[in-house]
C-alpha cells in the first residue's frame, strides 16, 4: 500500500525528478566520487602504483600528524587567526551596514558603499605588497607615527611576530568589510518600514530602533551567516599568511594549509596531505553541527539544518 | 535514396575530418610538448627566428610549459596525475625516476646519438643514474667542460672603493670598515638613507644570499646545504660548521651597529631589486644572476658608479674562496624523454641534433650574416649587434639567440669547435667588453684585468671529485623528506632570529637551532646523504 502510494507520488512528480537528475549526477560525480580518494590517507600512496599495489598503513599518518609538535603550532595559528577574523570580519560589517542603513542621503550612501566594496576586488598579492610598503621602515605608517611623536624610531611591523595576527586581521577587515556588509544591507531593506514608524510613535530614538527593529529583523540572516562562517573556521586558506609572512614571523604565520603544502604535497607525501584533509573535513562538519545546535537552542528559526 | 545520400555526405564529412590528421603532411612540424623546470622570461612560443631554424632542420616544434609558482609543487602534481609531456627538464630526477616517468636513453644513444656522445665525451658515464641503476634517463644541462671566468664573490659599489682610495678588500672586516666609512660620509644617496648591506630571504632565495655565503666566506665550495670534507669525503650540513657560526655572528654584529638593512628578512624579491636599482645599497652578498636585473636598471640610468664589483671576501685570513674551483661535470639536472612521448625516436633525434655543432653554434651565436659574420674563418659579432646583445633587454626575445642553449645539452665556455672558434660567445674578451669605464678604473686600481683575477686561481685549488653536491638527487624516502623539510624550516626561522638578536643572545639562539635540527632528524638525513655521496663517488670511479 505504502509502496503504491510512493510510486504514485514519484509518477506525479516525474518531471521535477527528471529535472533534478542532472544535478544529482553532478553532485555524485564531483562531490561524492572523489571521497574515494580518502583511501589514500590509509595507504603509503605512490602515484605510479595501482590501487591494489599501495601498501595499507592504517592510521599511521594520523598518528604521525598528532605527534608532530608543529601541527599544534599551525593549528593554534589557524584557529587564532580565524577566530579573530570571525569576530571582526563578522561584527564589523553588521555595524557598518547598520550605520549605512541609517543614512538618508541616497547619493552619499551609494558612494560610500561602492568605495567600500572596491578593496574586495583587489587580489591579495597586490594588497600584501601595498601594505608591506606602507608598513615598511620608510612607509607611511612609520612616518605618520614619527611625525606625531608617538615613536622615535621606525618599527618594522612585519618583522614582529606579536603584531602578525592583528595585522592580518586588520588588513582583512579593510579588504572585506564593504563586501561582507552587502547581504546584511539587503536584509535590512526587507524590514517592514511600518515597524520603524510604530517604534518612533512609541518614542524610540535612532539607537533604540536599530536595536529593537533592525537587528531582530535580520536575525535569521545573521544566524545563517554565522553558521556558514563557523563551518569554514578551519578553512582560512593561506594566501594572506603566505604573502604577508616572512621567516621572522613564521612561528605565528604558518597555517594549516601551508603545512599541508610544505609537509604534504611539496615533498610528494600525498597520503599525509590527504590525512590532514580528512581531519579538516571532520573538524568543519563538527563545528557546523555545533553552531547549528546552539543557534537552534537560542532561536529555532535561525537553524538551517 | 535521400537517406542514403545524407549518410554518404555525413561519411565524407567525417572522413574529411579524420584523413588529413591521419596522413601526416610532410611539411607540418612534429609538435613535442615539454615541461621546463626553469622559467624562461623570454619565451616566444617557439616563434622566434632561431626556433624557426631549429624546426627547419629537425621538423620539430616545441610547446614548452613552465612551472607557475613553485617547481616542486608542479612536479608532484604532474606525477600524481601520471600524465607527462613528451620531454621534461627536471631539477631533481628522483621523483620522476621513482615514478617511472623517463625512458632509458641508452639504446637510443647507441643508435642515434653521435652528437650526444661527442658532446659529453668522457662524462657520458656520469649521466648513468646510479650505481644500482645504470640507465641514462636524461641528458645533463649546464655547459660540459666549462671554464669559469665570471665570479660573483661579495659585491661592493664602485663608488665606495673609489671614494676610500681602493682599500684592501679581503676580509669581512675590510668590508665592514669600508661600508662604515662611506655611510659616515654619505648618510643619504639621492635623498634616501644609505643602506650598508642588504640581504634577501624571500623563500628559497634565502639560501643564495644568506646561508650559501656563510659557506663561501669560510672556504667551502658550493655544495648546496652540504659541506663535503675534501679528504674524507664525508658530508655534514654546512650550517653546523663552527666557522659558519662566526660568519653569522659577523652579520649579527653588522645588524647591531646598524649597517645591516633592517628589512633584510622581510623584503620580497621585487622590493629588494627596486632598492638596489635606487643605488643606495652599498654592499650585497648575492649571486650575479639574482641581482643582475637591478644592476641593468642602474646601467640604464647611467649610474655606473652604483654598480657592483666582485670581491673575494672571507671571514678571516685562514680561508680562501673556492669560486673558481673546477667542479667537474655533475649532470644532476637535465632533459629526458617520458614514457608518454608520442615518438621517442623523433624526440631523441631532436635532442641529438641540439647537441650537434650546427645547433650549438646556431643557439649560441645566432644566424650567420644576421647575428654574426665570419671573417677569415673567425666568428665575429659586429659592434652594433654586440651593443644590442649587451644592453637591449629585448634582444633575446626578438632574435631568439641564446634562448635554447639552456636547458638542452650544451658545450661549456672556452671549448673550441673544429674551426677553432669557441662554441659559446663567453670568452674573457667578451666579459671585459661588458665592463663599464668605472669598472675598468677600479680593476686597474686593484691591479687586475678581470674580477676573477682577484680570486684564488683555478690551478691553485684542488679539484672537486664529487662534482656539485647540490645536484645529487634526493631520495624519495618520506622519513628523509620530512626531516629535511623540517630542518630547512628551522634554519630559515632561527638564522634570521639569531642575526637580528642582540649580540649577547646570539649564541643561545644558535645553540637552540643546532639542538632543534638535531631533534628533527639531522643524524638520519646526514647518514642517508652520505650513502648517496659514497654511491656517486663509487659510480664515478673516484673511490673503490
Amino acid at each position: 500500500m505504502n509502496l503504491k502510494r510512493a510510486m504514485g507520488k514519484i509518477y506525479h512528480q516525474r518531471y521535477l525528478l527528471l529535472m533534478s537528475l542532472p544535478f544529482v549526477i553532478w553532485v555524485v560525480i564531483f562531490k561524492y566520487v572523489p571521497i574515494w580518494g580518502w583511501t589514500m590517507a590509509f595507504q603509503e600512496y605512490k602515484p605510479h602504483r595501482t590501487f591494489w599495489q599501495q601498501p595499507w598503513v592504517g592510521l599511521a599518518h594520523f598518528r604521525e600528524l598528532f605527534r608532530d609538535p608543529m601541527f599544534y603550532e599551525v593549528m593554534r595559528n589557524t584557529l587564532v587567526m580565524s577566530v579573530l577574523s570571525l569576530i571582526c570580519g563578522y561584527t564589523l560589517p553588521i555595524i557598518f551596514a547598520l550605520l549605512l542603513n541609517e543614512l538618508r542621503n541616497g547619493f552619499f550612501k551609494r558612494f560610500v558603499q561602492t568605495v567600500s566594496y572596491l578593496p574586495h576586488f583587489v587580489s591579495w598579492v597586490i594588497v600584501a605588497s601595498m601594505f608591506s610598503k606602507l608598513l615598511g621602515i620608510d612607509g607611511g605608517v612609520n612616518q605618520a607615527l614619527m611625525a606625531l611623536g608617538i615613536i622615535d624610531k621606525p618599527i618594522l611591523f612585519l618583522a614582529q611576530g606579536r603584531y602578525f595576527w592583528g595585522l592580518v586581521t586588520s588588513i582583512e577587515v579593510w579588504k572585506e568589510i564593504g563586501w561582507n556588509s552587502i547581504i546584511f544591507l539587503a536584509a535590512m531593506m526587507a524590514v517592514d518600514p511600518d515597524l520603524y514608524d510604530a517604534a518612533a510613535v512609541d518614542g524610540a530614538g535612532r539607537f533604540r530602533r536599530m536595536w529593537h527593529v533592525t537587528l531582530p529583523g535580520i536575525s535569521t540572516v545573521i544566524a545563517i551567516m554565522l553558521i556558514m562562517s563557523i563551518g569554514n573556521l578551519i578553512n582560512i586558506g593561506f594566501e594572506k599568511q603566505f604573502l604577508l609572512g616572512n621567516n621572522l614571523v613564521k612561528d605565528y604565520s604558518e597555517v594549516l594549509d601551508l603545512y599541508v603544502l610544505n609537509y604534504g604535497i611539496r615533498i610528494g607525501r600525498y597520503s599525509y596531505g590527504t590525512a590532514i584533509g580528512i581531519f579538516k573535513s571532520v573538524v568543519s562538519v563538527t563545528l557546523l553541527l555545533l553552531a547549528n545546535g546552539i543557534i537552534r537552542r537560542i532561536n529555532p528559526e535561525g537553524r538551517i539544518i | 535514396m535521400k537517406r542514403l545520400f545524407v549518410l554518404g555526405m555525413a561519411l565524407m564529412v567525417v572522413l574529411g575530418l579524420i584523413l588529413p590528421a591521419g596522413a601526416a603532411d610532410k611539411n607540418e612540424p612534429l609538435i613535442l610538448t615539454m615541461f621546463s623546470g626553469d622559467i624562461n622570461p623570454d619565451d616566444t612560443g617557439f616563434e622566434d627566428p632561431i626556433a624557426k631554424k631549429i624546426t627547419e632542420a629537425t621538423g620539430v616544434k616545441l610547446k614548452i610549459e613552465y612551472p607557475v609558482g613553485e617547481y616542486e609543487q608542479k612536479v608532484t602534481l604532474m606525477i600524481a596525475s601520471g600524465e607527462y609531456p613528451d620531454l621534461i627538464f627536471h631539477k631533481n630526477a628522483g621523483p620522476f625516476v621513482e615514478a617511472g616517468a623517463f625512458i632509458d636513453l641508452t639504446p637510443y644513444i647507441e643508435e642515434y646519438g653521435e652528437n650526444i656522445k661527442k658532446l659529453y665525451g668522457p662524462y657520458l658515464n656520469r649521466l648513468r643514474y646510479s650505481i644500482d641503476d645504470p640507465s641514462i634517463y636524461y641528458l645533463g644541462c649546464f655547459g660540459v667542460g666549462s671554464k669559469v671566468w665570471d665570479v660573483s664573490g661579495v659585491q661592493l659599489q664602485h663608488a665606495v672603493v673609489k671614494e676610500l682610495g681602493y682599500p684592501k678588500m679581503e676580509t669581512v672586516q675590510d668590508l665592514e670598515n669600508a661600508i662604515k666609512a662611506y655611510i659616515e660620509k654619505y648618510p643619504t644617496i639621492n635623498g634616501q638613507p644609505t643602506i650598508g648591506l642588504s640581504l634577501l630571504a624571500d623563500d628559497w632565495r634565502f639560501l643564495i644570499t644568506v646561508t650559501n655565503q656563510a659557506a663561501f666566506a669560510t672556504g667551502a665550495p658550493d655544495d648546496g646545504e652540504w659541506y663535503v670534507d675534501p679528504e674524507t669525503y664525508e658530508a655534514v650540513l654546512h650550517h653546523t660548521r663552527p666557522e659558519e657560526r662566526e660568519y653569522f655572528r659577523w652579520l649579527n654584529h653588522m645588524n647591531d651597529i646598524g649597517l645591516l638593512d633592517p628589512e633584510s628578512f622581510v623584503q620580497k624579491y621585487d622590493q629588494y631589486l627596486a632598492k638596489i636599482a635606487s643605488g643606495r645599497v652599498l654592499a650585497l652578498t648575492d649571486a650575479r644572476w639574482q641581482y643582475e636585473q637591478a644592476e641593468q636598471a642602474l646601467r640604464q640610468q647611467g649610474m655606473f658608479e652604483r654598480t657592483y664589483g666582485s670581491y673575494p671576501i672571507v671571514l678571516d685570513e685562514r680561508f680562501r674562496r673556492m669560486d673558481l674551483q673546477d667542479p667537474g661535470y655533475s649532470a644532476g639536472w637535465g632533459i629526458g624523454i617520458t614514457v608518454d612521448c608520442k615518438d621517442p625516436v623523433a624526440a631523441f633525434k631532436f635532442l641529438d641534433w641540439m647537441a650537434s655543432d650546427e645547433a650549438q653554434i646556431l643557439n649560441n651565436w645566432g644566424i650567420e650574416g644576421v647575428n654574426y659574420v665570419v671573417i677569415d674563418g673567425k666568428r665575429v659579432i659586429p659592434p652594433e649587434e654586440m651593443n644590442r646583445r649587451l644592453n637591449d633587454p629585448n634582444y633575446r626575445r626578438e632574435t631568439g639567440v641564446g634562448l635554447y642553449v639552456y636547458p638542452f645539452p650544451q658545450r661549456g665556455d672556452g671549448i673550441l669547435d673544429p674551426t677553432g672558434n669557441t662554441y659559446t660567445v663567453t670568452t674573457p674578451d667578451y666579459i671585459k667588453e661588458r665592463y663599464s669605464d668605472i669598472e675598468k678604473e677600479v680593476l686597474a686600481a686593484y691591479g687586475a684585468e678581470m674580477w676573477m683575477d682577484l680570486f684564488p686561481q683555478q690551478d691553485e685549488l684542488p679539484i672537486k671529485p664529487w662534482g656539485a653536491a647540490w645536484q645529487i638527487p634526493t631520495p624519495e624516502d618520506p622519513k628523509y623528506q620530512m626531516a629535511w623539510q623540517r630542518i630547512q624550516d628551522i634554519i630559515r626561522r632561527r638564522i634570521p632570529e639569531a642575526i637580528l638578536a642582540s649580540p649577547d643572545q646570539f649564541d643561545a639562539i644558535y645553540d637552540k637551532m643546532l639542538q632543534e635540527i638535531e631533534d628533527a632528524g639531522l643524524e638520519y638525513v646526514t647518514t642517508e646523504f652520505n650513502k648517496l655521496l659514497q654511491n656517486r663517488l663509487k659510480h664515478w670511479g673516484i673511490i673503490e
